[in-house]
């Protein structure tokens, strides 16, 4: 392999990593404005991994409701695939999924590009 | 392209409001219809359907799938021959043996979010998998983890009242603060309506009181008939009775669902 081609590889990989730091990034501070947005600095203590029946389902704010049982029906999704059946915003999922996370009711993975949300079925008890 | 199949469930606020009656002969009116149709017991508090239908052996429950013992392919026992092979006709039956029910009644919320799952499944591998055209529910009455499973899980719910007092308050209640929440397509059928004369004319009025009380509309109206509390749950009543009013009010919702 030629010098100029190994040289020619190094930005491209450089920029990918600053894009995913980003992506990181955005991802984080959408929580953060989420957060904020409903006041949920009082947010109560639930334990890292919380089952997600339908009596938790039945008692969760409507706009996390939406996304998680979007989620159960699913199995596995993107924020992207979950905007799709919820027709909101990829950010706004992308937002309620991760605080889903936080709240410890859904598991988030990274393959590649892309994080799937699911719910974790097999860990608990 | 085959059209995806849909899963119905059957559910009411109070007891005795005749679902299992409903979903026994729905089911089995839609396979008639030429349908291939999947019933499945979801009353494990007072499971039914076994007895109902007269099967004696039975290798895995309903609750063997739910518990993650067992396939679903395991549970359906085909019961096609005693409805003259129209269409296809399966159920999935819950134990009614004590220690079933009280296990069933011990669960914790872990257990159940797992069974949502695995109902929620049930669309991958019956209607998509096996091709089945129809899953019924039959559920247990009220507020329920495993009604409220059933409930999330299902693409329609049937919601059966009656015309008593506490049946329609509580029944309002539940779809006000138990479906409008989960955003579910929802009818009501009206059972055990005292049947006179005045019936028909007085059809627009229980749909303008329906309308009004549940703000969901109405699928059908059953009345009160004293041949089904004869056959005393003996036989499956549309396929004996082809030419009884009830058979024909069953036709007609079964072509109503179907139409969706």
């Amino acid at each position: 392999m030629s010098n100029q081609e190994t040289l020619g590889k190094k930005p491209l990989q450089i920029l990918e990593k600053i894009r995913e730091n980003l992506e990181k990034l955005n991802e984080k501070m959408e929580i953060m404005i989420e957060l904020q947005k409903h006041g949920r600095r009082d947010l109560p203590t639930i334990p890292q991994e919380a089952p997600l029946d339908v009596m938790t389902l039945l008692s969760m704010p409507d706009h996390l409701r939406k996304t998680a049982m979007t989620v159960c029906r699913l199995g596995r999704a993107t924020a992207d695939e979950v905007a799709q059946q919820t027709r909101r915003a990829r950010a706004v999922e992308s937002a309620y999924l991760n605080q889903l996370v936080i709240m410890g009711y859904l598991k988030k993975e990274r393959k590649g590009r892309k994080a799937y949300f699911y719910v974790d079925k097999e860990s608990q008890g | 392209m085959k059209a995806l199949g849909k899963i119905v469930a059957i559910h009411s606020y109070k007891g005795g409001t005749g679902k299992t009656l409903l979903s026994i002969n729905l089911a089995v009116t839609l396979a008639k219809h030429g349908k291939t149709v999947c019933l499945l017991d979801l009353d494990f508090r007072a499971p039914s359907l076994a007895t109902l239908l007269h099967v004696d052996k039975v290798e895995y429950w309903l609750n063997d799938y739910l518990n993650g013992v067992c396939e679903i392919d395991k549970v359906l026992i085909d019961l096609s021959e005693r409805i003259g092979n129209q269409g296809k006709f399966f159920v999935g039956l819950a134990n009614p043996s004590v220690e079933a029910i009280r296990d069933m009644s011990s669960k914790d919320r872990k257990w159940e979010m797992r069974a949502l799952g695995r109902l929620l499944s049930l669309r991958n591998s019956l209607l998509n998998d096996k091709g089945f055209d129809y899953i019924v529910f039959d559920t247990s009455p009220g507020l329920q983890y495993s009604s409220i499973n059933a409930i999330v899980s299902a693409d329609f719910v049937i919601v059966a009242s009656t015309l008593d007092n506490s049946d329609v308050e509580g029944t309002r209640r539940m779809l006000r603060d138990l479906y409008d929440l989960f955003e579910k397509k929802t009818e009501i059928v009206l059972n055990k309506i005292l049947y006179d004369d005045s019936l028909r004319s007085g059809k627009e009025k229980l749909q303008a009181l329906v309308k009004d009380t549940y703000e969901v509309p109405l699928l059908g109206v059953i009345p009160c008939f004293c041949d089904i509390s004869r056959a005393e749950g003996k036989i499956i009543f549309v396929h004996e009775k082809p030419e009884h009013p009830f058979t024909r009010i069953l036709d007609e919702i079964a072509a109503k669902i179907d139409k969706m």
